[in-house]
């Protein structure tokens, strides 16, 4: 063993048994510290898992969605509107839908309703895959396809007829022909699947309009450019494209929404309480132990590398316990800690499962904004009080 | 046994553990690729656009497709009541206009 390696193993084993001596305060600052990175790991493992889900599903989105716009509102777009479409080359197909959110007031819950000529869409086939038992047919009978969520829900047991109140309260029948397979939880939890008759027929809405057209264009590359064509052809529209769809969850769930300041600023605040303690100086004892190291021959060196080793084991031990906690978080919990924000005041909990997602670069962040301030709050008081002289640290 | 072997062993633990959780989520994540597919074949089929997190309020439930004045427009001068509105960032493509030219 070399000289310097044997050197820095004795200090290793006098800072860890000077860092045993004050255990319990020192086990108080390895929890807080932990808690601190186990919150901002959370946080980047959840959202990164969230986000790479979401990457992976929403390759499948419609080219193009077009909305009618008014006074600032969503409103029906007119089933004319498609008329003016049909001499804009690289369209494949304009499929229309109504879809909207119906409140059952037994018990609080809002769900997706959604309408539409299955036999329309270009990827229709690929939906069997998906269902368990039928999907509904184009005609207005009430056969609809439900959610798992909203089959709990409803608690309708063994019965598969229920119905839902139209506008003027009339009731609306409805046949449940198949459900939605469980590990589709997270795109159909709360979903009600039917034909746009029974669509139309549900919300009352007048036979000349629609919610919103799905549109699918023949060549991928040219999304863009056709998008910008019917913004100029139907200048009273909304024209969302793919790849916009597709970045949403990068954005809501990015380090500047809400739920990342809270994580951020608590780790910030648990953070500058434990620097501030560390940068205030350190304790008389502590000042004294370095007074008498010196009277028996350490250098200011050696009293430095002492402190790094001990400010190295306690934040290294808090990154450790605090990111393995955070994966165990995410990975047999869902995040269940933050399921709350995730939430807010849902009545339908689907079921996530979410699978971490940890990249270097990450961790390198995490340990950059966490270990490494807090070494530096550590030696930095550590070789103030080193060159006093050390007649005067024992006095 | 020195303090550092001791050290050695707790560290040696946690990566353990960490490899094993690891371990865990490989595993899951081979056994997703199935449910990927289905979710993959439900978009697809329907046109969906948004993933079911919340569904307290629309502009949660599908915030992709939402337009911009969605939380505040129970009235003039309302404000979002909707909790998770507060924490989720709003998607830039609902605030910004589009090169495109589409009416936000």
């Amino acid at each position: 063993m070399t000289p310097i390696l044997e050197r820095h193993l004795n200090l290793l084993d006098y800072a860890l048994t000077s860092l045993w001596r004050r255990r319990l305060k020192n086990a108080g600052i390895m929890m807080v510290f932990a808690a601190v990175i186990f919150l901002v790991a959370s946080f980047q493992m959840l959202t990164r898992g969230l986000i790479d889900v979401s990457e992976k599903i929403l390759t499948e989105v419609p080219d193009i969605v077009i909305q009618k716009m008014s006074a600032g509102r969503q409103e029906a777009i007119p089933l004319d509107y498609r008329e003016r479409l049909d001499d804009i080359f690289g369209i494949l197909k304009v499929v229309p839908r109504i879809w909207g959110y119906y409140f059952d007031e037994t018990n609080g819950a809002n769900y997706t309703v959604m309408a539409l000529e299955l036999d329309a869409m270009p990827a229709s086939s690929q939906l069997g895959r998906a269902v368990i038992g039928e999907v509904p047919s184009n005609n207005l009978n009430g056969g609809i396809v439900l959610g798992q969520t909203v089959l709990g829900n409803l608690h309708l047991g063994g019965r598969r007829t229920f119905s839902l109140f139209r506008p003027d309260l009339s009731l609306k029948p409805l046949r449940v022909v198949g459900e939605f397979n469980p590990a589709t939880e997270i795109m159909t939890a709360d979903l009600i699947l039917m034909s746009l008759a029974d669509g139309r027929d549900l919300f009352d809405m007048p036979p000349e309009v629609v919610t919103d057209y799905c549109i699918y264009v023949a060549n991928p590359a040219e999304v863009g450019t056709i998008a910008r064509k019917i913004a100029a052809r139907l200048p009273d529209t909304r024209v969302l494209t793919k790849p916009q769809i597709q970045k949403t969850y990068q954005v809501i769930f990015g380090w500047r929404s809400g739920f990342a300041s809270i994580c951020l600023l608590t780790a910030l605040v648990a953070f500058a309480i434990l620097a501030w303690d560390k940068a205030s100086g350190l304790s008389p004892e502590e000042k004294r132990e370095i007074g008498i190291l010196k009277v028996i021959g350490w250098q200011t060196s050696d009293i430095l590398a002492l402190r790094f080793w001990e400010s190295l084991v306690v934040s290294g031990l808090a990154f450790l316990v605090g990111c393995l906690g955070a994966y165990g978080h995410v990975l047999f919990f869902s995040g269940s800690l933050f399921r709350p924000i995730l939430l807010g005041w849902s009545v339908i909990h689907p079921s996530l499962t979410i699978i971490p997602v940890i990249g270097g670069d990450d961790l390198l962040l995490i340990f950059t904004f966490t270990v490494v301030p807090y070494m530096a709050a550590t030696v930095i008081p550590a070789w103030r009080s080193s060159i006093v002289p050390p007649e005067a640290a024992i006095k | 046994m020195r303090p550092t072997g001791l050290l050695l062993i707790i560290v040696t633990l946690l990566l353990m553990a960490s490899g094993a959780a690891w371990g865990r989520a490989v595993q899951l994540r081979q056994e997703s690729m199935e449910s990927l597919g289905l979710n993959q074949a439900v978009t697809a089929g329907l046109g969906l656009t948004d993933l079911c997190i919340a569904t307290e309020a629309r502009y949660t439930r599908h915030p992709s497709i939402s337009d911009p004045m969605a939380p505040f427009m129970d009235h003039p001068f309302a404000i979002e009541h909707f909790p998770t509105g507060s924490f989720w960032a709003v998607p830039s493509h609902i605030i910004r206009v589009e090169k495109f030219g589409g009416k936000q």
